[in-house]
């Protein structure tokens, strides 16, 4: 029994981390369209700069803020190229970023080299209900809860939050009535950053972050955010821990090597049978 | 590609290999290898209109199934054969439920299933595991065996001519007609009569054919595999050439392939000279391939080759 307690906190943990990616993912396909390949770069470039400000002595707190900072501002920059171009097909913006993403590559080994990078967490082990289990797994759970209660907030009651929306229900209409479609993107793209890059600072003690871990969390991030059909980023983050979930308790009672293989096919089911409820029609008429 | 520039692609690739100095042929393999697998590529985005960033799996796929047969006792020759089959098979299997998906869920399914392919490639004893296949013994037909890189470098020309041969033969044909009439409007063929999903689950097949041919080929030059040498990465590469050399069309997945290889080893070259830092090579390459691909898309949408006809042609 607390065995289980513990894989399930665990598992929310690991879990929050692929939340935030899948509701970066969300966030910049309901405004764009755009499927963002580079999402995991951002989670990726925010954990590298952290782990180097606290190696510099920068205190906790503002190292992290700066690695979200700059997964935003690197959100801002793959938006710019992405759909900065007028007349680029979502197709087209999907290339894009992925390959935004292998350059994440070059300029990840140029600065910061290919070796496995992490930085300490909330030190210690806490006890809960009987399940011993590392403390900074609790500091994920309750820094991503208020995150997404902000998140829900924006998009709902302020003004720029529901332009957003606007954009994601009915672009011409947003337009007509005289949002800038484009730079919404561009704030879209931002806001993903900046969600891509707290998974990675928040995940980083506990799972090391090396140049190419992107692939992981995209995988798993797009996974969540694929069973909310990519636009409802509630269903993304109750995915993304539920996949969390379940990664851990395969890992925990079965083969810990298939829980890869879990998420994936996990995925793939998803897909084929939302496309095969939609038709391959309703997608060619959209 | 008319009938010439075939024959004219031929003649190049019977005279080129024994031009090369000795150090330079493996690359020359490497290149032809690669250039038919984006000829599958280029079918597949092309004509098809559908994205595969898991085309490594198949080239793995007919890899192992030619690595595996031989180190069996298998005659490599029926190893050889049996790759493109075995690598269309899987392609057949897999395709019939996935090929359902459009677009960037067709990608991302795609590679899906190459992670897993890894990770199940990685965890096989059977397979040689993480650690790889080793002992593939080398090529031979009957008693004659292929030792040096001359030969394969014929024995790889001789798969990228049948893959440029079979492509073409389909573009040309009424199957051909009515991919890219798919590729445009998939309700508007379908409308017209067009097997839209049948064709589209034969171009998947006949484009993992391609690969895992390539993939046999690879296997007893190498003589050792394993899952490392098929990553992400790889597929994403294929895709790069094709859309530098031009999607849709025959010539573009040879130039494509070409530019970047050569571009590749160039700055291989330059990366490994002294004072250089060792993570130089690595670097340049994800730069180069990232920068092509996003620089391609944006301004040369249709690709190198088309490019370059419509400057000539004036």
């Amino acid at each position: 029994m607390s065995d289980l307690i513990g894989y399930l906190l665990t598992g929310l943990g690991i879990g929050a981390g692929f939340a935030l990616v899948a509701s970066g993912l969300v966030a910049i396909y309901r405004v764009t369209r755009v499927v963002n390949f580079a999402q995991g770069a951002f989670a990726v470039l925010a954990a590298m700069l952290t782990a180097s400000l606290l190696g510099a002595g920068v205190p906790h707190g503002i190292a992290e803020l700066g690695g979200v900072g700059l997964g935003a501002v690197t959100g801002l920059l793959v938006g710019l190229v992405a759909i900065g171009k007028p007349g680029t097909s979502p197709g087209t913006s999907l290339i894009v970023t992925l390959g935004l993403g292998v350059l994440a590559y070059a300029i990840e080994i140029l600065i910061w080299g290919d070796q496995p990078r992490s930085f300490p967490g909330v030190p210690g082990v806490a006890e809960m209900g009987g399940a011993r289990l590392q403390a900074h797994y609790l500091l994920i759970i309750a820094v991503t809860a208020p995150v997404f209660a902000v998140m829900a907030w924006f998009f709902a009651r302020t003004d720029l939050g529901k332009a957003l929306s606007a954009c994601a229900s009915n672009r011409y209409a947003a337009q007509v009535v005289g949002i800038d479609v484009r730079r919404m993107g561009l704030l879209a793209f931002a806001i993903g950053g900046a969600l891509g890059g707290l998974a990675g600072v928040l995940t980083t003690p506990v799972q090391q972050v090396t140049f190419d871990s992107d692939v992981a969390l995209i995988v798993n991030g797009f996974a969540g955010a694929v069973l909310g059909g990519l636009t409802r980023p509630g269903v993304a983050l109750a995915a993304g821990l539920l996949l969390g979930v379940a990664q851990t308790l395969v890992a925990g009672y079965g083969g810990g090597a298939y829980q890869v293989e879990v998420a994936l096919v996990l995925m793939l089911t998803v897909m084929i049978v939302q496309a095969a409820r939609t038709g391959p029609v309703a997608e060619a008429a959209r | 590609m008319r009938r010439w520039g075939l024959i004219g692609l031929a003649g190049v690739l019977l005279v080129v290999p024994p031009l090369l100095p000795e150090r330079h042929l493996a690359t020359f393999v490497l290149l032809t290898l690669a250039a038919a697998v984006t000829v599958g590529v280029s079918l597949l985005m092309g004509y098809a209109g559908q994205v595969s960033l898991g085309q490594a799996s198949f080239y793995a796929i007919g890899a192992y199934a030619a690595g595996l047969l031989a180190v069996h006792g298998t005659p490599p020759l029926l190893g050889l054969l049996a790759a493109p089959v075995i690598a269309a098979v899987a392609a057949v299997l897999l395709g019939a439920p996935l090929l359902r998906l459009r677009g960037h869920h067709l990608a991302f399914a795609t590679l899906a299933v190459q992670l897993i392919l890894l990770s199940l490639l990685a965890q096989a004893d059977w397979a040689g595991g993480a650690i790889g296949l080793q002992g593939i013994p080398r090529f031979s037909v009957g008693g004659l065996e292929l030792r040096d890189d001359l030969g394969y470098a014929y024995l790889a020309c001789a798969v990228l001519l049948i893959a440029l041969l079979i492509s073409r033969n389909v573009v040309v044909s009424r199957a051909g007609r009515g991919l890219r009439a798919a590729a445009t409007s998939e309700v508007a063929a379908a409308a017209s009569g067009v097997p839209v999903g049948g064709y589209r689950l034969a171009v998947f097949a006949l484009s993992a054919a391609f690969a895992g041919l390539a993939g046999g080929v690879y296997a007893f030059f190498l003589g050792y595999l394993a899952p490392g040498s098929f990553p992400v990465l790889l597929s994403i590469e294929y895709v790069v050439m094709a859309v530098v050399g031009g999607l849709g069309t025959i010539a573009g997945p040879v130039v494509g392939a070409t530019v970047i290889v050569l571009l590749v080893q160039v700055l291989n070259t330059l990366g490994t000279q002294p004072g250089m830092p060792d993570y130089a090579p690595t670097v340049l390459n994800y730069a180069v391939y990232a920068l092509l691909l996003v620089v391609c898309v944006l301004f040369l949408p249709k690709g190198l080759v088309p490019a370059v006809t419509r400057r000539l042609r004036g």
